[in-house]
């Protein structure tokens, strides 16, 4: 029924605008009009030099050892991650060598010695806000047994250097995003050998939301 | 071509005599009514010289050289410009965090201070939005707030030049001193810059500034490793804009707004090196660019958590 509707308002518009009526001349017309449009669309699709499809294109791994690659160095007291990232071996900043009482210990040994006030003076300033209301203890990371490490909950000891694996454990869904590279920032460079910033390098592992402060500067009304 | 050598064009008659009136002016004045006669020269050649793109590299040379004379003489500054091209393989992309921004604006003083941006009218390249929890756009944000941060219920949105890759900027200037260049970042040739606005106008996303007076920096400040088309040294009435801090990020550098982010809020990197951490947000994340059905093909995309 609509087929046939369809065709007779064709037909009376044939008739209305050229006034004479041939079916056949307007199928042709229209396989005319179709090829045309598909056409247009194929040269659209396939000419768009998008960043999109660009970047769709660029699939040739960079060889890190030419170009501006080559002229960067990796900078100062960087250790080997553990773990790749989609582009292979990547590094981090040390955490051993920025902390300025390490080893821990040389003070926390075996033998028994009693100071008077001692962990007020060393460690008096730290205050944990982490955890929420199951607040974490200092046991919870720091190693009871060897002072010079930090323990996951399993019990596995882990280097001050790898503190990623610590935190990773809770933090899962950023340790994957900092391993990729959508949380936290590489060091200086973006060319070159990977080396980003530790978890410690940004957070203070003790309190790590950062804190409510005034902004640096202010923006004044575009003119 | 033998023909077409000879043949003296405009321009470099034009040149010649200016060049010839110009020395007489100067043996004229040799006592010292201009100053110095050095630096009269110098500005006087700086005046003629060809557009960015169509010099040769020993013209480039030539005008850099002209360019740290004359900051010597003038502003007893020692500087150091650069004029790297962009390398091969390399198309720099942005990708900014929604969630992790917190507004503290340590990058826009950064690139205050990167970029020798006016410190007297407050130019900045970057603005950062205060908005509601639900809002998208930032002309719905506050983009002047002066109080603690973050502020609960609010979050931040960073916006700069997009360094698009379809720039209606380009196409707005009638003296083509605004270009794409291969790396994907446009910069501007202050020189050839009429200051007549048409890019500002033109741009979307409010990514131009102009220079409404003669831009101040306290000499102590000024950034010495500047660029041609990045940080030299501007003049009042014409247009400057974010070039992705090009005299950093062609040396492998990231930008002075990534370094100084506390957040990391701000990626930045490769977009043609499959291994970038800016492909790894693009393809591991939900992004979304701004304004996206203007067709300009911004290379900056924004991300949440």
């Amino acid at each position: 029924m609509y087929l046939l509707r369809w065709k007779v308002f064709l037909k009376e518009r044939t008739v209305n605008r050229i006034g004479v009526v041939n079916l056949k001349n307007l199928k042709k017309t229209k396989y005319f009009f179709g090829i045309v449009i598909i056409t247009f669309f194929a040269f659209t699709a396939f000419s768009s030099e998008g960043v999109v499809s660009k970047i769709k294109n660029a699939n040739k791994k960079t060889d890190k050892s030419t170009g501006i690659h080559k002229s960067i160095s990796l900078p100062k007291n960087v250790v080997k991650v553990k773990e790749d990232y989609q582009g292979g071996v990547f590094y981090t900043k040390s955490r051993k060598s920025e902390i300025t009482r390490y080893k821990c210990s040389s003070c926390h040994k075996t033998q028994k010695k009693v100071m008077k006030n001692a962990a007020n003076i060393t460690h008096g300033d730290i205050q944990v806000v982490h955890g929420g209301k199951n607040k974490l203890e200092c046991n919870t990371c720091h190693s009871k047994n060897d002072r010079n490490f930090l323990v996951t909950a399993k019990g596995t000891k882990v280097d001050f250097d790898h503190v990623y694996n610590l935190c990773g454990q809770c933090h899962f869904r950023q340790k994957k995003d900092w391993i990729g590279g959508a949380h936290g920032k590489r060091i200086t460079y973006w060319a070159g050998e990977r080396a980003v910033k530790n978890c410690t390098a940004c957070h203070n592992p003790h309190s790590p939301l950062f804190k409510k402060r005034w902004p640096k500067t202010y923006s004044v009304p575009l003119k | 071509m033998s023909d077409k050598k000879k043949q003296i064009t405009r321009r470099s008659f034009l040149k010649t005599a200016a060049a010839a009136t110009g020395t007489a002016t100067i043996a004229g004045c040799s006592g010292g009514l201009l100053g110095s006669s050095e630096a009269f020269a110098l500005e006087f050649q700086e005046y003629f010289k060809e557009h960015y793109r169509l010099m040769t590299d020993e013209e480039r040379t030539d005008t850099i050289e002209r360019l740290e004379r004359l900051s010597e003489i003038k502003k007893n500054t020692t500087i150091d410009i650069d004029s790297t091209k962009p390398q091969e393989n390399v198309l720099y992309g942005y990708a900014f965090n929604v969630t992790r921004c917190e507004g503290f604006m340590e990058c826009v003083d950064a690139c205050v201070k990167e970029n020798n941006l006016d410190r007297e009218s407050k130019n900045q390249y970057i603005r950062i939005f205060e908005m509601e929890n639900g809002e998208m756009l930032p002309d719905q944000g506050d983009g002047k707030f002066f109080h603690q941060v973050p502020r609960k219920g609010h979050f931040y949105m960073g916006v700069q030049c997009f360094q698009c890759e379809n720039p209606p900027c380009v196409k707005a200037c009638p003296t083509k001193a605004t270009w794409k260049e291969k790396d994907g970042i446009v910069v501007v040739d202050y020189d050839w810059c009429i200051g007549c606005r048409y890019c500002m106008a033109a741009c979307p996303y409010w990514g131009r500034r102009f220079n409404w007076n003669q831009p101040q920096i306290p000499k102590k400040e000024v950034n010495k490793k500047q660029h041609y088309l990045g940080n030299r040294s501007r003049v009042r009435g014409m247009m400057e804009k974010c070039t992705f801090c090009i005299q950093r990020s062609r040396k492998g550098k990231v930008t002075a707004c990534v370094e100084a982010c506390p957040t990391g809020a701000r990626v930045f990197g490769n977009l043609l090196d499959p291994d970038s951490e800016i492909r790894f947000v693009l393809k591991n994340k939900k992004v979304y660019r701004l304004k996206e059905d203007l067709g300009t093909d911004p290379k900056f995309w924004y991300f949440n958590d």
